[in-house]
């Protein structure tokens, strides 16, 4: 006589499975971090000898320790400085704009006025291509070279 | 008929959850907190770019630098900067170096910093920001 064995019926065990989903889920949730991967592009130049652009040929931008910003010598707001710079632009596109930022203004201030150069090809349909940030060792260079600071220009 | 709560779907939206925070998960190479300076015009950071941090930490300036691989790690001064950057330039000089500055530090230290890369060999930079729309910051 054949014994008539009950046989447990085969199941994948599923019941850590909640557990393990939810470890992962705090897992993640913890560790993801949203941040920023985004900012101004900017291009250095190569450590050679060349000289700056001459300042009187070029478009002056300085910025203040206040943040305050003057263009060839006007007071103005970032958003001004299209304005001016559009008709010379569309004249002469590769016109030099120096961004000269003084050593005790605040970096957002600097971020302010390239931010506002950057915005041309958005929201003006030209380029501001030539911008020179020179660095205090240029200017040093500069000095050097030339004897005089081109700039600490002398607004009238 | 015995009350239950349906758990049927609980699997379905556990595994929608993990697949959402694997895929957005970006395991950065720095995560010092910054008070970051604020454009409209911004560009995607390069895979694999260099990081250069300068902050202010109970009154002193830190610097931080990461190769874009290993966790960033403080260096003493603009001068390790400009020994990392040469170093990092000389194998490949199109490499990007992301500098992830404080907005009210003063220019003189990210001059100084800009200085040192450009030496360094250094031609990309990216100047990381926070976004701002046209009404404020987003």
């Amino acid at each position: 006589m054949k014994l008539k064995r009950d046989k447990d019926p085969v199941v994948i065990p599923t019941s850590s499975m909640a557990d393990i989903a939810f470890l992962l889920i705090i897992f993640f949730m913890v560790t993801t971090v949203f941040s920023a991967t985004k900012g101004l592009e900017f291009k250095l130049p190569k450590d050679d000898d060349s000289t700056p652009p001459e300042s009187e040929e070029a478009v002056f931008i300085k910025v203040y320790p206040d943040s305050s910003i003057t263009v060839d010598c006007k007071p103005m707001r970032p958003e001004q400085i299209l304005d001016y710079l559009e008709p010379k632009l569309t004249r002469n596109p590769e016109k030099p704009v120096i961004l000269y930022t003084d050593a005790d203004a605040p970096y957002s201030g600097m971020i302010a006025v390239y931010d506002a150069l950057a915005l041309a090809n958005d929201t003006r349909g030209f380029k501001v291509k030539n911008i020179s940030v020179p660095t205090q060792s240029e200017v040093q260079d500069y000095i050097e070279l030339f004897g005089v600071n081109p700039f600490e220009q002398t607004c009238q | 008929m015995d009350a239950i709560i349906p758990t049927a779907s609980m699997a379905d939206i556990a595994f929608l959850l993990i697949i959402f925070f694997m895929v957005t998960t970006v395991h950065d190479v720095d995560r010092t907190n910054v008070a970051l300076p604020s454009s409209q015009t911004r560009e995607e950071t390069q895979k694999g770019a260099c990081y250069v941090v300068v902050h202010k930490e109970n009154g002193n300036v830190i610097y931080k630098f990461s190769d874009g691989k290993e966790v960033s790690r403080t260096v003493s001064g603009p001068n390790d900067i400009f020994l990392e950057a040469s170093r990092v330039a000389h194998s490949n000089p199109e490499r990007q170096f992301v500098v992830k500055a404080d907005k009210d530090i003063r220019y003189f230290l990210i001059d100084e910093l800009l200085d040192n890369l450009r030496r360094g060999g250094v031609q990309e930079v990216l100047l990381l920001t926070h976004g701002k729309s046209a009404g404020g910051e987003s």
